[in-house]
């Protein structure tokens, strides 16, 4: 019997009582013994979801989609990904004698940390979604982060679920000779483009260092890419998705129509991934479908709140994220006003640089009214507005719950933008808001 | 009146929101009637890089500039006329590196720079990388200020003759070293981030004189609205306790 184990399983009980969740029972039990992790017997199917965007997502569709299947699936599904969260719910999922009691556990795991969680989790599927510039302070670089992945895998022989499209995720196969590598991938579409202002990384060949040459890009840097020297790029997806129809909210794969859960080509590429990995361990795939048609995405994703004109709140946390949560917000009919809550807390990243990579001159439409930026560095939100000539429109409210208040007041459609450590706490003041 | 921008290897080194630098440059010259033309450069494309004004170069990660630093050295010629000839160069982290002596990344593989100046970088362990917000008093032209950026570099650089500014919170050149920057009447080079320009107004407006003075002689700067620009910096002077009036 493990006093770690104990602890942990008590203070979750405890903390499930209260009506409470967190990863305090983890922290105590990698306190008492830093091991903590690799001594539960796992069970048959250990899948690892990693990545910068869609984590959260991919990885709660993949629970869900076992479930379906049949399986007894424990996971993360609040999006506690460091070491503490994942000993939590390992804990919670464990029984006395850390014998997981499921047929599959279903990680989503911090791509900063993975590398250190991978020997002590020992995962018979590593899944990664895509690789962008994100939280660099955290990280130092993205470079590090893929070379640490790379490392780990080298002698992993699961299955290694790879996004085709994305050169900094495809690198992995390259170096993972003993997995069982299988590459998602979706073919053009009518968001497809030839050019692009949204590609930072993923420029070169990984192999010889010559520019790649991409055929077309989804977004940022994902699309169809290969190098003139080599054969980089040139892959044989175990899952394509050949067709995208927008109009309909489907896609089709493996001549199959499925419903996409939110319309859009990142939305069909967290599909594509999931699918591919139910193909690879064999499972039902149309059992995805009626996940997907179910799915609401998790607090904060495109999540409306009844103010007197309908307020979607958004999480941003990095370019490519906010490029693509702005897209959304400008495809919506009829004038609206924008709120941004910018933070810069542990969680959110500590350095707001990106906020200059990311293409806010988008909102510089007609239909956007005003701007408000609020949060901690509000007023460096509102100066990346101000040179994309937005200074008219803009207001900086420091108090997030006069924000909140404001948007309610000016009778019309809203989006919020929201940093992580604002996404929540502005969750909270548009329920009271909605309340009065 | 106007003005010629080279933004080298805009495709490669820009990390961390460099390119928000170039944005204040051309923005503020366009509110003063400056025509601005901010011409790109990349590997391979062969551009004589003289006959610019200024020339600015951000940073990248250690594997992008391992790819450039040859194109680089193939144009230090044109470079050194443009220094010659009294182009004002704006350096970030990375672009600061590659003008010094050398650069040594975290695989202990040399990289070789411009060698204009005898500044050298060397990388260091993940312990002593030098992450996180900074406050400065700089001094560039007589002009003494405060200024804020967000560093994240690993190399510390050494050998630093006469650098930019006095670190009043954070790291700078060396962890924990004190002193930030390299600064000479041509050239700025700096670790600063953020983007550097859109918080420092007065860093943005002195390095367009010095622009502006190769063709067009002394300049005067119409003042600008800078109550947002002002108002990001000291909320961050403010936070990190070290703000004074100025």
């Amino acid at each position: 019997m493990s006093i770690a184990l104990k602890l942990a399983q008590l203070s979750r009980s405890l903390l499930a009582r209260a009506g409470r969740g967190g990863s305090l029972p983890g922290t105590i039990a990698l306190k008492a013994d830093p091991d903590f992790i690799s001594r539960f017997k796992m069970p048959p199917k250990v899948i690892i979801v990693t990545g910068t965007n869609g984590k959260t997502t991919t990885s709660n569709l993949i629970a869900e989609s076992l479930r379906k299947n049949g399986l007894k699936v424990i996971n993360n599904h609040r999006g506690d990904n460091l070491n503490v969260g994942i000993a939590t719910v390992l804990a919670a999922g464990s029984d006395s004698n850390f014998n997981i009691q499921a047929d599959a556990v279903v990680l989503e795991v911090d791509e900063l940390t993975v590398y250190r969680q991978f020997s002590a989790l020992r995962p018979t599927a590593l899944v990664v979604t895509n690789f962008f510039r994100d939280q660099l302070d955290r990280a130092g670089e993205m470079e590090t982060i893929i070379r640490k992945l790379m490392e780990v895998t080298e002698n992993f022989e699961g299955d290694l679920i790879l996004n085709g499209d994305d050169p900094n995720v495809l690198r992995i196969a390259d170096n993972a000779k003993k997995a069982r590598v299988r590459l998602f991938s979706v073919g053009p579409n009518e968001k497809t483009r030839t050019e692009t202002d949204e590609a930072s990384e993923g420029k070169f060949c990984p192999r010889c260092g010559n520019r790649l040459i991409y055929d077309y890009y989804q977004y940022s840097h994902i699309g169809r890419f290969h190098c003139d020297h080599d054969d980089f790029g040139q892959i044989q997806p175990e899952l394509l998705v050949p067709e995208i129809d927008f109009a309909a909210g489907t896609f089709t794969a493996e001549g199959h129509v499925y419903h996409s859960f939110v319309n859009s080509v990142f939305g069909v590429y967290n599909c594509a991934c999931v699918l591919c990995l139910l193909k690879a361990l064999g499972l039902s795939m149309e059992a995805a479908d009626e996940v997907f048609i179910g799915y609401e995405l998790k607090e904060g994703r495109n999540e409306e709140f009844a103010l007197s004109k309908p307020c979607v709140i958004n999480l941003i946390k990095n370019p490519t994220g906010a490029n693509e949560v702005m897209k959304y917000i400008l495809s919506r009919p009829g004038d609206k006003n924008v709120c941004i809550f910018l933070n810069d807390n542990d969680q959110d990243g500590t350095d707001v640089s990106w906020i200059w990579d990311a293409h806010f001159e988008r909102l510089n439409v007609p239909e956007v009214k005003r701007i408000i930026c609020s949060g901690k560095r509000a007023y460096d939100m509102a100066l990346r507005l101000k040179y994309e000539g937005l200074e008219d429109r803009l207001q900086v409210i420091e108090d997030a719950g006069e924000a909140v208040r404001w948007l309610d007041e000016q009778n019309l459609d809203s989006y919020i933008m929201a940093t992580y450590t604002a996404l929540h706490s502005t969750r909270a003041l548009l329920r009271k808001q909605v309340k009065r | 009146m106007n003005l010629k921008i080279l933004w080298m290897y805009h495709d490669l080194m820009d990390l961390y929101g460099d390119k928000g630098n170039i944005q204040v440059l051309k923005t503020r010259c366009e509110r003063r009637g400056i025509d601005c033309q901010v011409d790109v450069c990349t590997i391979g494309d062969g551009l004589d890089v003289s006959g610019y004004d200024l020339i600015f170069m951000g940073g990248g990660a250690d594997f992008e500039q391992n790819l450039i630093y040859q194109d680089l050295l193939s144009r230090r010629e044109g470079l050194q006329k443009a220094l010659d000839d009294g182009a004002a160069f704006l350096l970030i982290c990375g672009g600061y590196q590659l003008f010094g002596r050398y650069y040594k990344d975290q695989d202990g593989k040399i990289v070789e720079g411009l060698g204009f100046f005898d500044y050298y970088t060397e990388s260091t362990d993940r312990d002593h990388r030098c992450i996180g917000n900074i406050a400065v008093q700089a001094a560039m032209d007589g002009e003494v200020f405060q200024a804020v950026g967000f560093e994240n570099h690993g190399g510390q650089t050494k050998n630093v003759a006469t650098p930019f500014a006095r670190v009043l919170k954070g790291h700078g050149n060396t962890y924990d070293g004190g002193y930030e920057g390299f600064v000479t009447d041509q050239v700025l080079a700096t670790y600063m981030h953020g983007s550097l320009l859109p918080k420092n107004p007065r860093v943005a407006d002195l390095v367009l004189k010095r622009a502006l003075r190769r063709r067009h002689g002394q300049v005067e700067l119409e003042p600008l609205d800078d109550t947002l620009e002002k108002k990001a910096r000291d909320t961050m002077l403010t936070r990190l306790g070290v703000r004074v009036e100025d």
